[in-house]
């Protein structure tokens, strides 16, 4: 019976292990029946299963051979949205590989196995792209040249309802002069007087989970302009680290106790967020500058009325002002052609067929007659286009096409979040962690988290946070210090 | 020739066979298979070209690293925890029930207990984050209306643990008192007649009778649940985790997550899964052959 058992089991496992046997299509000769070259593209957001992606895709390989003759058929791969970075990852370092890819983090390890092709020759030989790319894009691609993303900037901006600013007597001193004590005494008016009625708002600012949002508002008016900050003897320290960092985490702690910082933002998740702002519970929330601040706009006004329109607040002003640093280090996330595909140049030139103005006005608007119209000569955008409409590709500040736009693109707080990023830009002096901080930078980070959370919540004194450092430092933080005044030399 | 009548037997209960193949499969595709990938965390991986062989690097970094030494701990002790205050409940539970005579009552005890089993944690997080609200949470409430300060368990080092401990035992006491339920049927229903006959109270019924009845499984099922410890429940420490408690909650699933996938370091990854599983195994087979030596019970 036992040997029985031992040849099924055996049978089995060979069966199971060629039904995993990895069945990654092959596009290497890969021209269809048709003589189009066959490209796969791996996205977050479109699959073969999706009808929108779908007929996407299909219009842009009409518009590829009526444009610029290029006769393409694109095979979507199917990832799941949800944990997209894990799958990805997961399915390339099985040995699947389609020839286009966007990543959302993980590209650096594929990168470091030389699988993603060096973009810098093809940009400098492109007809639309290298026109297009933005100062913090072509730093980007100068230190990391495999992932293009051509999108503005994604610092986060704080947003508050108008009529409750409007009732505000310290409102128009916040918008004068942003000092952190004016932000203080803006917030603390809005949890005394209550603007909304009914005890609302009960908090002033919330956040989702932890402080980076908060950071965007008010660390770089405590010094905190760049990742590593510069000691007058000209040694860097990281900022996280620094007295500055102490001095902000104990503003952030005077939010805290006064009432004014939601008491629960350590649980909170993004849509927890969102909801405490669209019901009143919290006055001002941050979020990214355009897109995100036009969907919270359009949600506000939707439930609460025109009257509750948007107004952006300023970054807070100290020692310096703005929304945090550009990390132009690499593209956070963004698009990479693979270097074992066939077909390099073709994919490329997808890309920048996508940056030229026939391109953007598909990618940027729709479908016409469904996304927008044409009204004597004029664009029209439809509501199909403000409720589900996304450019998949580019997104260069200037957008340039051969019809003027009747109606806007963004809400007018939306543009102005835009604007203020726009004008508060700086860049970051940060760099790649080599692979063998990886480890430690997960722990270090960690240390920060709760170090800086139990001072903001009181559960440490303020005091501590020198403790924090001496930890921070044993924990690996002396060795990534000595490397970065290396690189930063 | 002996062969041969095997597979005649196997012709003859085919049914019975096919019916044991999904299972067969599952376990070879999700638990088999995955043995040959051990070997990642002897070498270097490379998506293009063969991998490089590096020996005991990888565990040499996971053992000096402070990080994992804290995980570890935390894994030990939540997982212990769970083990000690857990396991008995759906035992002292499946007692319970069986003690309830009404059949409506009872099926409706039943349907209440094993309900949580089929939520997912995104969803218990959210329903036990609302409970332990410092501010309107249910438990608060309570300790206020007894004058007591309100306690902002979810962010506390202090209760976190037990957090953990309180929902997860929510969850699966239930549901893991079905196994003990289907022991308990099985007990010979001429025992507690008799036991009746002879004057025995219900209580002294439950203890000579039902609980040695059930002694088996239980020990069946601590020595399987052993072989489990080191799984600490991922799911459940990522949806309740956040800045303040990671230091305590923080267990050796969630950081070969965030180290292995997410940081796309799969060798020390696997390292650490490996040492995980190693300790599994070495519990599981340690506990068996105690229990075998001592009650001359085990699993197989």
């Amino acid at each position: 019976m036992k040997k029985l058992l031992i040849l099924i089991f055996s049978a089995l496992l060979i069966f199971t292990m060629t039904a995993c046997t990895n069945n990654a299509a092959d596009t290497s000769k890969a021209k269809n029946s048709d003589g189009q070259t066959v490209i796969r593209v791996v996205t977050k957001d479109d699959g073969p299963s999706n009808p929108e992606s779908v007929k996407y895709y299909n219009t842009l390989e009409k518009a590829l051979k009526r444009d610029e003759n290029l006769n393409v058929k694109f095979q979507l791969v199917e990832v799941p949205s949800g944990d997209y970075s894990e799958k990805l990852n997961l399915m390339l370092t099985g040995g699947d590989i389609p020839d286009l890819i966007y990543f959302q983090g993980g590209d650096q390890q594929m990168a470091q196995q030389n699988l993603l092709e060096n973009l810098t020759p093809y940009v400098k030989n492109s007809k639309y792209i290298k026109n297009i790319l933005q100062p913090y894009d072509k730093e980007r691609l100068k230190n990391y040249p495999y992932l293009l993303w051509i999108k503005p900037l994604d610092q986060k901006t704080p947003v508050i309802r108008k009529d409750w600013f409007d009732k505000m007597t310290t409102s128009q001193k916040l918008m004068a002069n942003p000092t952190p004590d004016n932000y203080y005494a803006f917030l603390k008016e809005l949890v005394t007087t209550h603007p909304g009625g009914d005890k609302k708002p009960a908090y002033g600012i919330t956040v989702a989970g932890d402080i980076a949002e908060l950071d965007s508002t008010f660390q770089m008016a405590f010094g905190i302009n760049q990742t590593w900050l510069k000691n007058s003897d000209g040694t860097y320290v990281f900022s996280k680290v620094s007295n500055n960092e102490k001095e902000l985490l104990t503003y952030y702690h005077k939010l805290y106790t006064d009432g004014i910082l939601d008491p629960q933002y350590i649980t909170k998740q993004w849509d927890t967020k969102e909801k405490a702002f669209y019901d009143g519970d919290t006055a001002v929330i941050s979020g990214t500058n355009g897109k995100v601040i036009d969907l919270y706009n359009g949600k506000m006004t939707q439930v609460n009325g025109k009257q509750a329109e948007l107004v952006v607040l300023p970054a807070a002003k100290g020692e310096y002002q703005g929304f945090g640093a550009t990390d132009v280090t690499k593209e956070s996330r963004g698009y990479a052609i693979s270097s074992q595909s066939k077909h390099k140049d073709l994919v490329f030139k997808v890309l920048d067929y996508l940056a030229s103005p026939k391109g953007q006005m598909f990618d940027r608007l729709g479908f016409e007659n469904e996304d927008y119209k044409i009204d004597n000569g004029q664009i029209v955008l439809t509501d199909k286009y403000y409720n589900e409409w996304f450019a998949r590709y580019w997104e260069p500040s200037e957008f340039n096409i051969d019809k003027p736009l009747k109606t806007p693109l963004l809400s007018e707080p939306a543009v102005k979040s835009q604007d203020l990023v726009k004008q508060a830009y700086t860049q970051d002096n940060n760099f790649i962690l080599p692979d063998k901080f990886v480890t430690n930078w997960d722990a270090m980070q960690n240390l920060y988290k709760e170090y800086a959370t139990d001072i903001i919540t009181g559960k440490r004194p303020v005091s501590d946070f020198d403790k924090f450092v001496q930890e921070w430092n044993k924990a690996g933080g002396d060795e990534l210090t000595k490397y970065a005044n290396q690189k930063l030399k | 020739m002996k062969i041969k009548a095997k597979l005649s037997k196997i012709r003859k209960d085919w049914v019975l066979y096919a019916m044991l193949l999904p299972a067969l499969v599952y376990f070879i595709i999700f638990n088999v298979i995955p043995l040959i990938g051990m070997k990642l965390a002897f070498e270097d991986y490379r998506i293009i070209g063969k991998n490089v062989w590096v020996g005991w690097k990888y565990f040499d970094i996971l053992f000096s690293s402070p990080a994992f030494l804290n995980v570890l701990k935390n894994t030990i002790i939540i997982s212990a925890m769970k083990i000690v205050f857990i396991f008995p409940i759906p035992i002292i539970l499946s007692l319970l029930i069986n003690e309830v005579r009404t059949g409506p009552f009872r099926k409706y005890v039943q349907s209440v207990v094993y309900l949580p089993h089929f939520l997912s944690w995104v969803v218990i997080a959210g329903i036990w984050i609302s409970l332990l609200n410092p501010v309107d949470g249910g438990v608060n409430v309570i300790r206020n209306l007894f004058h007591l300060p309100s306690i902002d368990f979810m962010t506390s080092k202090d209760h976190i643990r037990w957090v953990l401990l309180f929902s997860e035992m929510w969850r699966s006491a239930g549901w893991d008192s079905i196994l003990y339920m289907a022991a308990i049927m099985k007990i010979s229903p001429s025992l507690y007649e008799a036991a009746r006959i002879d004057g025995a109270s219900s209580l002294l019924q439950m203890r000579y009778i039902t609980l040695p009845g059930l002694m088996s499984t239980v020990i069946t099922v601590f020595i399987l649940n052993l072989g489990f410890f080191m799984n600490a429940g991922f799911d459940q420490v990522f949806n309740l985790i956040n800045d303040s408690v990671i230091s305590v909650v923080d267990i050796l699933d969630t950081y070969v997550y965030r180290i292995g996938i997410l940081n796309a370091q799969y060798s020390y990854a696997t390292a650490a899964s490996l040492f995980k599983g190693a300790i599994g195994v070495v519990l599981i087979l340690g506990t068996h052959f105690i229990s075998k030596k001592i009650s001359g019970k085990g699993v197989w």
